[in-house]
């Protein structure tokens, strides 16, 4: 069942603005694909949005792939990765306060894409990049 | 008048936009100017946007529409949201969008109700 998702693109390549229309595009048919009512397709779609933007804006460019994932019993979900080697987050702590921004944004990205899926994860590097990885089971 | 692939019509005294689906940043931000020189240019009331094809409102795009309407503001007009999707008044709210002081409507019928267009004349417009 899960292999037959019919994936035509699952790596974005991330170097100019018109590309977050591209990841939008990818993570509304990869997560319709999958099964996920349209409100959770939007909320995963909006998330991928916003930190493929983050890439464009604070590194330039980087790379957003997805994948299924499997934990223990029957549950699936989406996985999606957003990599880059810009600057890094130096505290992500406050990145992840709402409000607090140093891209003369709202401040909403991060924090705002994590209500919207069920996990987040982020790794940074100051120098060498960030990944930020992003899930959210499918319920049934 | 165009920005990328988005008119602004002038309907009566009013300003009228339907958004795309899944409008790019550069598109929006077309957007916002062809709007404020088409409120001069026609000495509009008011605008609606109408975003009842929109399936994704990203933080980029709600700063945009909540500036465009402090910006219609400032030139004497008001601005309605109309047709927002339930999927993506679900996600705006838990993202923790806000749409600034633009007001809403249900749809574009509603829209021109609030801004006044069915006082225009007893046969325009529906009222309900």
């Amino acid at each position: 069942m899960v292999t037959s998702i019919n994936a035509k693109v699952n790596v974005v390549k991330i170097s100019s603005e018109s590309d977050i229309v591209v990841v939008r595009k990818m993570a509304r048919e990869a997560s319709a694909a999958m099964g996920f009512g349209v409100t959770d397709v939007t909320r995963i779609v909006t998330a991928a949005s916003e930190l493929a933007r983050n890439i464009f804006k604070y590194a330039g460019e980087g790379m957003v792939h997805w994948q299924i994932i499997n934990k223990i019993g029957p549950s699936i979900g989406i996985e999606l990765t957003f990599e880059d080697n810009g600057p890094g987050i130096p505290d992500i702590s406050k990145a992840m306060t709402p409000g607090y921004s140093t891209g003369g944004g709202l401040g909403m990205g991060l924090p705002g894409a994590k209500r919207l899926m069920d996990e987040m994860e982020i790794r940074s590097e100051v120098g060498k990049g960030t990944t930020v990885i992003v899930r959210k089971w499918l319920k049934r | 008048m165009t920005a990328g692939n988005v008119s602004v019509v002038k309907v009566r005294e009013f300003l009228m936009v339907t958004i795309p689906p899944e409008p790019d940043d550069d598109t929006i931000t077309a957007l916002q100017e062809q709007v404020l020189q088409a409120m001069e240019r026609y000495e509009a009331k008011g605008l609606v946007l109408d975003i009842s094809m929109v399936d994704t409102l990203d933080s980029f795009f709600a700063r945009t529409i909540a500036e465009t309407s402090q910006m219609v503001s400032l030139m004497g007009g008001r601005t309605v949201i109309a047709g927002m999707q339930p999927s993506v008044a679900v996600t705006a709210t838990q993202f923790g969008l806000t749409l600034g002081n633009a007001l809403t409507a249900l749809d574009v019928d509603r829209a021109l109700d609030i801004l006044g267009y069915g006082e225009l004349g007893e046969n325009h417009g529906n009222k309900y």
